[in-house]
């Protein structure tokens, strides 16, 4: 079976640059799940988990923002922050949630900034949950 | 006795700065490498964005957004000058600083309302001696500016540029070409000129030859290019920080490596000027017992 090139950057390193059989990653609107052979396609991604599955092994990150880029077996993932799912700091992003919540929004941009915040907060406490079981 | 003295302990100074000028080099090598390393990470995610422009370009997607286009009239300019939280690198700081001066210069002659942002030390007491008004300092980044800390300042400048408070960002840095060439330049990031990658029907893709592939965007193509020109502003302006950084240790490098060889010819010529004068004082000394002895004798 053909398999999957999956690479991972962000600005400041590449982080994964792997095969895989299986890739899962959450877009702006919920989870795509990316097998060999899928059709070329361009997406927004959301904040949350990546998933890398090659053999028995699984691979999981979590993401932040950015885009993904599907073509001809090619995964390549463009994204601000990508943190293997066992190095997230999870009291940092309680904190960051917390802080997020209870700050006054007084603007529309002030409210989406702080929607943003809540739920990349909420995303990362949802990785690293998974992560512990 | 006093000159051999005095040039032994001129010797002994030197030696001690050579220690400190070699070490600075070994660290600067080292930091260097680091820098490099960051920087050529981050032209691989520039390259992803340029090509995924392209990518939409050639999806027949005209690339429009309101970071593309310059506002009518500029009123309010920002120039960002990036210097070094250090000295010691030679003629790094002095270069960035003199395109600073002169482009803000000319910006305060056609723009009226300029502000002054300055990153690094030596930077911001270059401008204070000058007694020019800095609007914003900066000396958190040091030689590893992370993305994180950029975007912080990239997000302020997309929201004034948008809102209207901010019509031209200029930035001032040393830009890294090689390893041997590094110049300072002035480079205006907003308004985007033009989103590299596009107008170019994709034919900078790796493969040329490839037919045109039809993708399929998610949620939209148009949604894609909002988020594309923002990232794309944000990796420029990285880069920018970044390629300061690695310039800031070459020069760092350079500079270190001539006092260091300028210590060694000094440490050279001192010991050969010592064992003269120690020489001549012994020749001195025997004379004198020579002297004295043939005196006694008579």
């Amino acid at each position: 079976m053909a398999e999957l090139q999956c690479i991972v950057v962000t600005p400041e390193q590449t982080v994964r640059e792997t095969l895989a059989d299986f890739v899962t990653v959450t877009l702006f609107d919920g989870e795509i799940g990316i097998g060999p052979g899928h059709t070329p396609f361009i997406g927004r991604l959301g904040c949350g988990e990546m998933r890398i599955r090659h053999g028995n092994e699984s691979e999981r990150f979590y993401v932040e923002g950015g885009f993904v880029e599907v073509v001809g077996n090619v995964v390549s993932l463009l994204t601000n922050r990508a943190i293997p799912a066992d190095k997230i700091d999870e009291k940092a992003a309680y904190q960051q949630m917390e802080t997020a919540r209870n700050q006054a929004a007084h603007t529309p941009e002030l409210m989406a900034a702080r929607e943003q915040a809540v739920a990349q907060g909420r995303a990362q406490l949802r990785v690293v949950r998974r992560a512990i079981g | 006795m006093a000159k051999a003295k005095a040039l032994d302990r001129r010797r002994k100074s030197i030696r001690s700065i050579r220690k400190i000028t070699r070490t600075m080099e070994l660290i600067s090598t080292a930091q260097f490498r680091k820098a490099m390393d960051r920087a050529v990470a981050v032209s691989a995610y520039a390259k992803r964005i340029v090509a995924l422009v392209g990518h939409l370009t050639t999806a027949g997607l005209e690339v429009k957004h309101p970071l593309l286009e310059a506002h009518a009239e500029t009123s309010n300019a920002a120039l960002l000058v990036l210097s070094a939280n250090r000295g010691l690198c030679g003629g790094y700081n002095g270069s960035v600083l003199r395109h600073g001066m002169s482009q803000l210069k000319q910006l305060r002659a056609t723009v009226p309302e300029v502000r002054l942002e300055v990153s690094g030390k030596r930077g911001i007491s270059a401008f204070r001696f000058r007694k020019i008004e800095i609007a914003e300092r900066f000396t958190q980044f040091d030689n590893k500016p992370t993305f994180a800390e950029v975007e912080v300042l990239a997000n302020r400048y997309l929201e004034w540029y948008q809102s209207g408070r901010l019509d031209r960002l200029d930035v001032v840095y040393t830009k890294f070409e090689s390893l041997g060439r590094q110049y300072a330049v002035v480079e205006t990031l907003l308004p985007l000129a033009q989103l590299d990658g596009a107008g170019q029907n994709g034919n900078h893709d790796e493969n040329p030859n490839s037919p045109h592939i039809q993708y399929e965007f998610l949620p939209s193509a148009a949604s894609i290019v909002d988020e594309v020109v923002p990232a794309s502003f944000k990796v420029k302006l990285f880069k920018c920080f970044l390629d300061a950084a690695v310039s800031e240790q070459i020069a760092r490098r350079v500079a270190m490596k001539n006092a260091t060889e300028n210590a060694d010819s000094m440490i050279g010529s001192l010991s050969i000027a010592y064992n003269r004068a120690r020489q001549g004082q012994i020749t001195g000394e025997l004379l004198e017992i020579v002297g004295g002895a043939e005196a006694l004798n008579k």
